[in-house]
């Protein structure tokens, strides 16, 4: 089969945008507070709420007042308005994105003159709101959704395509169960050292294995938590942000590709695992900013299940194709490991934000701020998500 | 019951509505573009590769191979619970689209990811048949 990815996709871009944009400001809800609420029947606040009281702690962190704010990005899950009308801010430029995209957007907001100073602002309820990633009430229950459009024959929630792409990549790889669940015994490890994190209880390989199935071949630890929170960044360009702070975290290369062709009925999961799209985006990324995999101190994988992890490390470079089980238990990846991966325990154990919070994790760990779990000296991290076939890679240094 | 409680049933529209009577025949289609002859699955108000909108649903001939598969330990409609734990499958039909269904095994040992599968039909009711599929050989 010829690859999905066109040629041009690989050629090394226009490298203009590194180093353009710099986050100077980071802000999260207290997402343990809120953990122990929910699980008590409250509902300490809503999406918005969650959303603005990280505003706040990263319009602190950055020390500027709210009218420095020219340009807004508000998360998937709070309408673009209404959270400009609640945060005051009456922007040059806004829009509305992802976590990694908002990181794009606000990158490119910059270099193009549309905004010098961008507020990206995340908030989701959705832990006291019930929110339902499968059955009956999944996701408003979309047609278009595989995991709606397949319900009749049973098949449906997040958990199980991902249960499929592990099925299938046990058997093309060789991949063991062992081995997948080593990604959930270091994160938890990493969690261990996390003040913020939700679950920070160590496991071993034998609670991985003995956990209960989901959907299996996943076990419980596989999955992701769901709960309750608000994360929030302040991207400034470049020379205003070294005016701004003496400690600013610069955006060095973003990549993507997308691949979307037979999405429904999982053909670029299942075909071979995103990697072309992977390879890719990391290629664009890898090209702008002048750093390869040998280069980075952490790397940050967007991991609402934990068989995210392989394919990443197969995917952007980390491993040959086919030895991300070998890494896993070679290299290691836990605190202590070669490749420092989800230092803060990532979606599995610290707090499920939908990427936003793996971005405020490379930035503490470049400003040096994470304590206990603080990989040290570290200078350039690395982030990467595959959510629904669109790949992305972004690198921060200092 | 309420009415969620039992299984879901397919959202029959005017796109799908020619797999779900091709099914009820005991005949397993996919969609065709009729300008490129691109087959794929499910349908769309377009073809993929060519942007036409002239398609149709022809048959083909059931037999593919098991791609992936999985095994639901959690009902999310009451309607499964009896069957907890129930298998699912990925299967890659011989003309080339993917197809997600139910594999009539019992011992996921036998599940072996690239081995040959045929469709069978499941009547539901007098207005749903399910696709599903079987080991072959
Ligand atoms: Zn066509």
């Amino acid at each position: 089969m010829s690859s999905p990815v066109p040629a041009r996709a690989m050629r090394h871009p226009n490298p203009r945008n590194r180093r353009a944009a710099a986050v100077v400001g980071v802000g999260h809800t207290d997402w343990v507070r809120d953990w122990a609420r929910c699980r008590n029947g409250e509902r300490p606040n809503d999406s918005y709420g969650y959303a603005l009281e990280a505003l706040r702690n990263a319009l602190a962190d950055a020390k500027i007042g709210r009218d420095e704010v020219d340009g807004l990005i508000a998360g998937p899950t709070t309408a673009y308005e209404r959270l400009g009308e609640l945060s005051g801010i009456n922007p040059r430029w806004g829009d509305q994105a992802d976590a990694v995209l908002a990181v794009a957007q606000a990158v490119m907001a910059i270099e193009a003159g549309y905004a010098e100073v961008v507020a990206l602002v995340y908030g989701n309820d959705q832990r006291s709101v019930g929110t339902q990633y499968g059955g009956p009430e999944a996701m408003g229950g979309n047609a278009f959704l595989s995991y709606v459009y397949h319900s009749p024959w049973g098949f449906t929630s997040q958990g199980a395509l991902y249960a499929l792409t592990l099925q299938s990549y046990k058997h093309a790889r060789g991949f063991t169960e062992a081995e997948m669940g080593e990604v959930s015994v270091a994160q938890r490890g990493w969690s261990a050292l996390n003040p913020n994190a939700i679950m920070r209880k160590r496991i071993t390989l034998e609670d991985y294995l003995a956990s209960h199935f989901v959907c299996e071949p996943l076990h419980l630890f596989d999955y992701c938590l769901i709960n309750d929170g608000g994360v929030a960044l302040i991207i400034a360009e470049a020379e205003r942000a070294k005016r701004m702070t003496d400690r600013p975290v610069f955006i060095e290369g973003v990549g993507r590709f997308d691949l979307n062709r037979g999405a429904t009925s999982l053909e670029p999961r299942i075909d071979d695992f995103y990697l072309p799209a992977q390879q890719s985006a990391a290629a664009q990324s890898y090209a702008v900013s002048g750093l390869g995999p040998k280069d980075m101190d952490i790397l940050q994988v967007y991991d609402s299940f934990s068989v995210h992890v392989p394919l990443a490390l197969e995917g952007y470079g980390y491993c040959a194709v086919g030895e991300a089980g070998k890494f896993l238990r070679e290299s290691r990846i836990g605190p202590g490991g070669r490749l420092p991966l989800n230092t803060s325990g990532g979606h599995l154990s610290e707090t499920y934000m939908q990427g936003w919070a793996h971005q405020i994790e490379c930035v503490r760990q470049l400003r040096g701020e994470c304590g206990e779990r603080q990989v040290a000296g570290a200078r350039h991290a690395h982030y990467t998500s595959d959510v629904a076939g669109k790949c992305f890679s972004v690198i921060y240094g200092r | 019951m309420s009415a969620t409680a039992a299984r879901p049933r397919p959202k029959i529209d005017p796109i799908n509505r020619g797999f779900w009577e091709n099914a009820r025949a005991g005949i397993l289609s996919v969609q065709t573009c009729d300008n490129c002859r691109d087959v794929h699955f499910p349908g769309s108000p377009v073809c993929p590769r060519c942007l036409s909108g002239d398609q149709s649903w022809t048959p083909v001939s059931g037999r593919g191979t098991l791609l992936s598969w999985v095994r639901f330990h959690r009902a999310y409609w009451d309607g499964f619970r009896a069957e907890l734990p129930y298998l699912v499958c990925l299967v890659g039909l011989e003309e080339g689209p993917l197809l997600i269904s139910n594999i009539l095994e019992t011992d996921p040992e036998k599940l072996v990811i690239g081995s040959p599968v045929e469709a069978v039909f499941e009547t539901v009711d007098e207005e749903l048949t399910l696709p599903k599929f079987r080991m072959r050989g």
